[in-house]
């Protein structure tokens, strides 16, 4: 084991260095990667939503599933499988993102904006820890999402093609897709060195597993820190990386942080938010996105929730800004956390039935 | 010098929790991980046992309505480090 933590700890530090270097070349400040971020401006560039500062279809991400879906075709591990309960991930993906454009990022970012001294990431951290906290509570009762099964071949390169239809777009940049002239959606690092890193960081972390939701789960839930240090790695990492490549930019404290707003009580509830809906989908949004190369339909409709999400959270003025955190956002939390709540003790008792009616005991 | 383990999978963490809960209770010597990476590319929790007593821990997971998944058989590569090395080094002498 010694072996694959060296492996998952130096993925994280690749992440978190990779990360610096992309903030360096060009990306938003504390966003060298962002999986929420980027699917809200890939969200904005299909016109999706109109927020007319974050919109760029961010080559990363298709970099990560076309790098993932290449590793997992070379070692066999690309399987075409889903049908676990769609449309709850889609909701739960929905309501993850909310949490995310409230904080501000999402638990990638979360971590980046720790690297480089944004405290109100230890707010987002806490809030996300306790989200976790809470579904790994419905897991322990019995909630799932049930199993996945086998899918026709072709639904498994869903996400893949998607990819390559955005990296066109990209390219092409016909006159209906949007590119922001100001803001963090004009900022961003050369288009074939972002899907560069983007390839490499989806092929790496097909290997290793790596999930922010993931590692925090494990601890709470099986005492395994296996999962963790690929998240240390990344912190050690982006902060080296920071403190070589963008030093001037470097500060310690709550206040003028990059794209970020100090509202501790809704950094914390956005987190929480997407931290019980990250536990209950089984991964984070990197996770998800290198899943869904992989040929898992399930983690594909979870993106196409997180997009919904981001389009609804610009179209309703749902998510935050620098400024804060405006009413429409609070409000859209606290039915987030509503809902999931529902579906996380509805999927319990689901289960008790099921389990009452075989004969099985169960105890409270 | 090859030492090998046992692991189950589970469809639903509930279940795999259980396993631990069921069979610790009865003395067996189990313990959740991470499900290995050679078995599988997800990141569900597997239970390891004791491959020896593979027989009588499945037919105690399917009394208690354990759903296990699969049942894979690893080899430990973390014997190989430094210090066994060592050991085996001082055996052979």
């Amino acid at each position: 084991m010694r072996d694959s933590k060296i492996k998952i700890i130096a993925s994280g530090g690749l992440v978190g260095i990779l990360a610096a270097i992309l903030v360096k070349l060009g990306n938003p400040a504390n966003m060298g990667v962002c999986v929420a971020c980027f699917f809200r401006d890939i969200t904005g560039a299909l016109g999706l939503h109109r927020a007319s500062v974050v919109q760029y279809i961010r080559p990363e991400i298709p970099g990560f599933i076309l790098g993932a879906f290449i590793m997992a075709k070379i070692k066999g591990e690309f399987k075409s499988r889903g049908g676990s309960a769609p449309i709850l991930r889609f909701i739960l993906a929905f309501f993850l993102m909310i949490g995310a454009l409230v904080f501000l990022g999402c638990p990638l970012r979360m971590i980046l904006r720790l690297a480089n001294g944004d405290l109100n990431a230890i707010v987002g951290l806490l809030g996300y820890i306790v989200g976790i906290w809470i579904g790994t509570q419905f897991l322990k009762k019995g909630f799932t999402l049930g199993r996945s099964v086998k899918q026709p071949e072709i639904g498994g390169y869903t996400m893949p093609v998607f990819a390559i239809i955005l990296i066109i777009l990209l390219l092409s940049a016909p006159s209906f897709i949007l590119f922001s002239e100001k803001g963090p959606g004009s900022m961003h690092a050369p288009v074939f060195i972002s899907l560069g890193i983007g390839l490499l960081i989806g092929a790496v972390l097909q290997r290793t597993r790596l999930c922010t939701a993931g590692g925090i789960r494990d601890v709470i839930l099986i005492r395994d820190f296996h999962l963790l240090s690929g998240l240390i790695g990344i912190f050690l990492f982006a902060l080296l990386g920071n403190l070589i490549f963008n030093y001037n930019a470097f500060q310690i404290g709550f206040a003028n942080q990059p794209i970020a707003h100090n509202d501790f009580v809704w950094n914390f509830l956005g987190m929480t938010l997407t931290g019980l809906c990250a536990v209950l989908l089984g991964g984070c949004p990197l996770r998800q996105t290198i899943l869904a190369g992989e040929g898992d339909q399930d983690a594909a409709i979870t993106i196409l929730g997180l997009m919904a999400g981001a389009a609804f959270a610009h179209n309703f003025s749902l998510a935050a800004s620098p400024k804060g955190v405006p009413y429409n956002g609070k409000i859209a939390v606290i039915i987030g956390l509503i809902i999931v709540v529902i579906i996380g003790f509805s999927k319990v008792l689901d289960f008790v039935r099921k389990e009452n009616k075989g004969g099985v005991q169960i105890e409270a | 010098m090859k030492y090998f383990y046992c692991v189950a999978t589970f469809h639903s963490t509930y279940h795999a929790l259980q396993f631990e809960k069921v069979l610790k209770e009865r003395g067996y010597e189990v313990k959740l991980m991470p499900v290995p990476r050679q078995v599988s590319s997800s990141c569900g929790t597997a239970g390891e046992f004791p491959c020896d007593k593979k027989e009588e821990i499945l037919k105690i997971c399917e009394e208690e309505g354990i759903i296990v998944d699969q049942v894979y058989k690893v080899e430990k590569k973390e014997k190989n480090n430094w210090l066994s090395k060592l050991v085996n080094f001082n055996m052979k002498i």
